[in-house]
């Protein structure tokens, strides 16, 4: 089990980019979910969401295997203007839920769309 | 490495004996101190992660008062504080000094904002700030937050050049060395805690009832949890501009066009739960509103910066006749009372143009970043312009070309407005749109000068309940004069701390 979950990290990794969410598709019943995230979904809702699956996830599950947020890269040269570096944001650096900006059901702004335009897309 | 999923199972089992402990979430009524079932105990509860919220925390620990735990409901940390634009007002800061100005001093500032509070201001707390601003600037440099070199400025209202700004002209450059601070020395924080009630015993506080794991906005979300506090409930909850229906109700021109620079959280239930146990409000119909708002984009944003260009170099047009119809130079109530009077037949914003030479700002940040973000425009000409927004081309031609006569003469005869910085308009032209956007509100909870919330049937402290930074009323009177809320916030932390300390040994 724990072979096929990092060689899945590691292919999807390879694929989408370290700094990739992970294409929304369809996962469990009408249940969306990202593509990385495939053989969680293996597992059942209880594997992010404590207790049952009405329970709301916390970031305890992302930091699991993603890590802190210091510690997951970002393609800096991608960035529309340096200082809009999601994981190093002036507004909040370590201060910042993962679910501020990600969403693992549906498609999300992040937290920085409040005020500022065109610098990420709905992830 | 051990199965990390099964982990989490088990972490989940242990959560699910935990709600079994907890009242169902149903019970109604304001519950009585008697009946809970406490989940958790520390000794000073902090409601809000702001300037206000993260100095208590910092400072509460610092005093040795405890355990500290800091509530948020938010996914983030630092509400308002963190989107804030990093300027401070520091009378005799050490960059006022370099510049020769030593005849700043507190005093003098409080005369500013006595000026500004039209005599509705609290002067004895405004004081009490004031003299204390150099503690909260050294608790800035103590943590690690990095000022801009060498700047200090004259802003609004102030007469003397006081506002230090962060390097990157953030309040988030004070909210996150803050936190930091308060993390290494041992402050606990959550985010997603929102605080729905506070656990009575008669007027004393002894606790509250929190929204575990809750996800703004909606209150269904999560579970709830008693958490009691040992010594001290501290209000940094912040303001309430955006809560539409609160805000009309008591300043029924701020309808639903106007929208907010405010973190979305700055919605005040708080403040309303504080007045159903009894605490006393004051002034809460005194809402700054800001009339550099676009409304082509949301919060802040770039617009306001923008416009110091566009008010001083240019002008402000009504779409539906193509006339100026203010000074544009005018303070943030009349400019933002005349944007307003701007409406289609059917009520609805009629959003004024406001528009300067292009030219004249090749390459200006502002500019830049405004067209990149589309809250602004070029266009090549006036033809362009009432094309592109509607507006009457034959009477636009005749405002500006009126303008331009005047310009040279410095005089403003339909507005009187101050014209030493007007320039004369020539295509092509950057154009954005206005509307004022609801800011700071003045009014909120009363307390006397430690920070103790006043109750409303006695006038006095309500026992182990304070509160600070924009969640308070009273101290700035009709309106605050920028870059004194965050001042107010660092200092209030501080203080309500020495307090809180005091009424222990009491
Ligand atoms: C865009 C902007 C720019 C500004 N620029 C400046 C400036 O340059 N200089 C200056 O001096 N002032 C400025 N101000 C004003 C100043 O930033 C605010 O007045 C100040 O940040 C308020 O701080 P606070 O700690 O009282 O509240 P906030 O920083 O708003 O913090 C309150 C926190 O409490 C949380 N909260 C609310 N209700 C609950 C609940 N029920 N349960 C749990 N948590 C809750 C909120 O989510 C929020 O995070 C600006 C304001 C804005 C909006």
């Amino acid at each position: 089990m724990m072979k096929t979950l990092l060689l899945t990290l590691v292919v999807a990794t390879l694929f989408t980019g370290a700094a990739n969410a992970g294409d929304l598709v369809k996962m469990k019943g009408s249940t969306q979910g990202r593509s990385n995230h495939e053989f969680i979904y293996q597992d059942g809702c209880k594997g992010c969401h404590q207790g049952s699956g009405k329970q709301n996830a916390t970031d305890a599950a992302c930091v699991e295997c993603h890590g802190e947020i210091t510690s997951i890269p970002v393609d800096e040269s991608k960035l529309a203007i340096p200082e809009a570096h999601p994981h190093k944001s002036l507004h909040y650096n370590q201060g910042a839920s993962c679910l501020a900006c990600h969403s693992e059901h549906e498609k999300k702004a992040p937290v920085c769309a409040e005020c500022h335009r065109t610098w990420f897309k709905e992830m | 490495m051990h199965d990390r999923r099964s982990f989490l199972k088990l972490g989940a089992g242990a959560a699910v004996g935990g709600i079994a402990a907890a009242l169902p979430s149903a019970a109604l009524a304001t519950e009585c101190a008697s009946n809970i079932k406490w989940d958790e105990t520390r000794d000073v509860i902090v409601v809000g992660s702001g300037f206000a919220g993260l100095s208590s925390a910092l400072n509460a620990k610092r005093q040795g008062l405890g355990s500290i735990l800091v509530l948020e409901k938010m996914q983030v940390i630092g509400g308002n504080s963190a989107i804030n634009g990093g300027w401070l007002a520091i009378p005799k800061n050490p960059i006022q000094l370099a510049q020769g100005i030593n005849d700043d001093s507190p005093e003098e500032l409080v005369k500013d904002q006595i000026i500004s509070g039209r005599g509705m201001q609290n002067t004895d707390m405004l004081r009490q700030i004031a003299n204390r601003a150099l503690d909260a600037y050294q608790l800035c440099i103590d943590t690690g937050v990095k000022f801009r070199e060498g700047f200090n400025q004259q802003v609004g209202g102030h007469n003397k050049a006081r506002a230090i700004r962060t390097l990157h002209g953030v309040g988030g450059d004070i909210t996150t060395k803050l936190y930091e601070a308060g993390k290494k020395e041992g402050v606990e924080y959550r985010l997603q805690h929102y605080v729905e009630d506070f656990i009575m015993d008669g007027q004393e506080i002894v606790g509250l009832k929190v929204r575990q794991n809750y996800r703004f906005p909606d209150l269904k979300t999560g579970k709830t949890i008693y958490i009691k506090a040992n010594r001290a409930v501290i209000l940094a909850h912040g303001g309430f501009s955006r809560n539409l229906a609160l805000r009309e109700l008591v300043d029924p021109a701020l309808d639903k066009t106007l929208d907010c620079t405010n973190a979305l959280g700055a919605t005040g239930e708080v403040t309303l739960t504080a007045m159903a146990h009894g605490a006393f409000p004051v002034h809460m119909s005194f809402i700054q509103t800001g009339h550099w708002g676009s409304p082509d984009e949301g919060g802040f944003g770039w617009s306001n910066a923008l416009l110091s260009i566009g008010f001083h170099k240019g002008i402000s047009v009504n779409v539906l006749d193509g006339k100026r119809f203010m000074n544009e130079r005018a303070d943030r109530k009349t400019c933002s009372d005349a944007i307003m009077k701007n409406r289609n037949p059917d009520g609805s914003p009629a959003y004024p143009v406001v528009f300067f030479n292009h030219d004249d700002h090749v390459g200006a940040e502002e500019v830049t970043r405004a067209v990149r973000d589309q809250i602004a425009w070029k266009v090549d000409s006036l033809e362009q312009l009432a094309k592109q927004f509607n507006i009457p081309l034959a009477q636009l031609k005749q405002t500006v070309d009126e303008y331009n006569k005047q310009v040279p003469l410095r005089i403003d005869p339909l507005f009187g407005r101050m014209m030493d910085t007007a320039v004369e308009l020539k295509a092509p032209f950057i154009v954005s749109r206005i509307w004022p956007k609801v800011h700071y509100c003045m009014g909120g909870l009363k307390t006397d000068l430690g920070a103790r919330v006043l109750h409303s049937q006695t006038l006095a402290p309500m026992k182990n309940l304070y509160a600070v930074g924009e969640a308070t009323g009273g101290t700035h009177g009709g309106t605050r004069l920028s870059s004194t809320a965050c001042l107010e916030c660092l200092t209030m932390g501080i203080i309500v701390a020495e307090t809180i300390k005091s009424d222990m040994q009491a």
